[in-house]
């Protein structure tokens, strides 16, 4: 949060230095010298980002030719009208659904708890915090498959622990229940890690005052995070929402490698159903258009999102 | 009972010891103000009093209680923070009842209590408010409030007021000395502006380098500083400093030698020393200290000069007007009583001094 002397401090920081004259120079190689520094950006840009949606809207449209791998004749909202119909594209949508729903609460508050009960000042803080890293610079195809290991129905040291307590076996990619599981776990051992980083510095940009008032006006454990901690970290915790959000909906990766959307379609999300319908049955222009919807949903969620989080700092 | 007793009281973090050693009686219902330069350790005693920071070695007692390993809620204190620390989220009536609902007060207690906290220091109208809906000084205001609900043994004060603009600040310091003369509460405020300290409390305690440099009344300070320190910290504008040699009982030898007639000789018989004068104490006369004029700024009620005495710059605060202009030789006289001696010892830089309100 800003004090009143931040704020106009930044207001005021643009123009330190009014009185250093430009250097006299043409328009003309001002421009250029100008977009001779954008152009590397832009040149990215367009290739990376624009030029791919663009292409994928213009699929989208129209009848797809496998031949010239590009646009044929255009068709309208026809591919549109066609995915629309297709159940399997609203079932794919709803165990996207069903996933975030799970998975995105359960890693912010893991990451905030985590991050909340190692803030407190011990030796060690800082290994642990290391090796909290770990998990973010697994490559996630990598995680995918070591996770499916360790969830073995076999011989995976998950069950061996579990039946140490005396629970399972159980069939962690058999069962449609436990596999949407699983990934939620894997999910969220991977990403919980970088909340906890970020929920960390925002608690130790917190104003430590705040908390030594609480200390005196005898808040105890628990009120201290539910009056203080929570209320302070609440900006913090709906842009990590967010945050992790965006990253969610892009699913795809630790469910190919750990269930490859199985048992049945109990963890086919989105993207990768996309990715099925695009490379494996060659329908490009269908994926395109679910492709361009998922695009406008996330678009319209994430816009939600952000009003609701401004709405949320404005009540706190 | 809000007696604070402070007890050869030591702070080090990790080897390095920021208190030396320090004790303090205060009693109950005084006004003290620890006051120094930063890094000197007043904020990390006032931290050790309210139960922030561990007491290294030595004791506090506050009442009949040694409060060494007393946890700060537990501590009947309460503490007004610098930058207020008021729950951002909480309107003012939560923020100043928040203390109250820790401790199960009953709903109509805290109502109660808020309300004639919130009458007292003028905050009615702004109860349901949040902090980021209110200026500096009000925010400072329901800081107080918050501390005042609770009814404590003792306040203490983290410099309150440093982050106000002067005009507030001047207001706010009347208002916190107004608030103690009514509800007589133990207090203890750290400030590092001397003017504060003077302006408000009962007491003043000069601390430099983790020891403390000299307790006493304001005007004690000022009048009979028992230190170098404690002259150059209190006044201001600040007291004028004289190295040299005492070449007879009242004759002073600067380094120039330049020598000036002193109209008492110094009490302890120094061969070498200081000598101060505060430029309010300096009188103009038809003989006398001789001394050049630089700089004359009328305000008013009184003169300041900048003068220029042996090489070296004074200053002298001439009460009403005067005639001097600038390139004049003056001539500067002292009251016998007015002129403090010291030994040498070089005149501490106080950075500090200059932004007093």
């Amino acid at each position: 949060m800003m004090t009143e002397t931040d704020k106009t401090a930044a207001r005021r920081a643009p123009v330190k230095n009014p009185k250093r004259p430009a250097p006299r120079r043409g328009r003309t190689t001002d421009l250029m010298v100008r977009w001779s520094f954008m152009f590397p950006a832009v040149l990215l840009l367009v290739t990376l980002l624009a030029y791919p949606i663009f292409y994928t809207i213009d699929i989208s449209f129209s009848r797809f030719d496998i031949a010239t791998f590009g646009a044929a004749e255009f068709v309208g909202w026809d591919n549109y009208r066609e995915v629309i119909g297709d159940y399997r594209f609203w079932e794919s949508l709803k165990v996207t659904m069903i996933y975030l729903a799970f998975a995105l609460p359960l890693q912010v508050v893991l990451g905030f708890g985590i991050a909340y009960l190692i803030n407190v000042e011990w030796a060690g803080r800082g290994v642990i915090r290391a090796l909290f890293i770990i998990p973010m610079v697994v490559a996630p195809v990598v995680a995918g498959g070591m996770w499916r290991m360790i969830l073995d129905p076999l011989w995976g040291i998950m069950n061996y622990w579990l039946g140490l307590i005396g629970v399972g076996p159980m069939d962690w990619f058999g069962d449609p229940g436990l596999a949407m599981a699983s990934i939620i776990i894997i999910d969220t051992w991977r990403w919980t890690p970088f909340i906890v980083l970020i929920a960390t510095a925002a608690l130790l940009a917190l104003p430590k005052d705040v908390f030594e008032a609480a200390r005196i006006d005898g808040a105890n454990w628990w009120s201290t995070l539910w009056s203080v901690a929570v209320p302070l970290l609440v900006p913090v915790i709906a842009a990590t929402f967010v945050i992790r959000w965006l990253g969610a909906v892009k699913m795809f990766d630790i469910v190919l490698a750990a269930t490859y959307g199985g048992p049945g379609k109990a963890t086919n999300v989105i993207n990768l159903f996309i990715y099925e319908e695009a490379f494996r049955s060659l329908r490009f222009a269908e994926s395109a258009a679910m492709a361009v919807i998922v695009l406008v949903l996330t678009m319209v969620l994430t816009g939600l999102f952000l009003r609701a989080s401004r709405k949320l700092e404005e009540l706190f | 009972m809000g007696t604070v007793q402070i007890r050869d009281v030591r702070k080090s973090f990790g080897t390095f010891e920021v208190l030396h050693g320090v004790s303090i009686d205060i009693e109950d219902g005084e006004f003290v103000a620890l006051v120094g330069p930063s890094g000197c350790g007043k904020s990390t005693l006032l931290r050790m009093i309210a139960g922030l920071e561990d007491i290294t070695a030595g004791e506090i007692v506050i009442g009949d209680r040694v409060v060494n390993d007393v946890a700060p809620k537990d501590r009947d204190i309460a503490m007004v923070f610098q930058n207020y620390a008021l729950y951002p989220h909480k309107n003012v009536r939560d923020n100043m009842g928040f203390a109250l609902r820790q401790r199960r007060v009953s709903k109509r207690e805290i109502t109660e209590r808020v309300e004639e906290a919130a009458r007292i220091l003028g905050l009615e109208p702004l109860l349901d408010r949040k902090p980021r809906q209110l200026s500096g000084g009000q925010r400072q205001r329901v800081a107080m409030g918050r501390a005042i609900v609770r009814n404590p043994n003792v306040f203490l004060f983290d410099e309150p007021l440093s982050n106000l603009d002067a005009k507030l600040r001047v207001q706010m310091r009347s208002e916190i000395k107004e608030l103690h003369q009514r509800l007589k509460t133990t207090t203890i405020y750290v400030t590092h502006d001397q003017i504060e300290a003077m302006t408000l409390a009962d007491r003043v305690v000069v601390m430099n380098g983790g020891v403390i440099e000299q307790v006493g009344a304001p005007l004690d300070l000022y009048d009979r500083p028992a230190s170098l320190f404690v002259a150059a910290f209190i006044g201001s504008p600040p007291m004028n400093f004289f190295e040299g040699d005492f070449v007879d009982p009242t004759t002073f030898a600067l380094a120039d030698g330049t020598r000036l007639k002193l109209p008492v000789p110094d009490p302890k018989g120094r061969r070498h020393g200081t000598i101060g004068v505060r430029p309010e104490h300096f009188t103009l006369e038809q003989s006398g200290w001789p001394a050049t004029v630089s700089v004359v700024e009328p305000t008013g009620s009184e003169t300041q000069i900048t003068a220029r005495l042996a090489g070296r710059s004074i200053r002298v605060l001439i009460r009403g007007r005067t005639a001097t202009r600038p390139g004049e030789a003056i001539h500067l006289g002292v009251e016998p009583e007015l002129i403090h001696f010291f030994d040498a010892a070089p005149v501490p830089a106080l950075a500090e001094m200059e932004d007093v309100a």
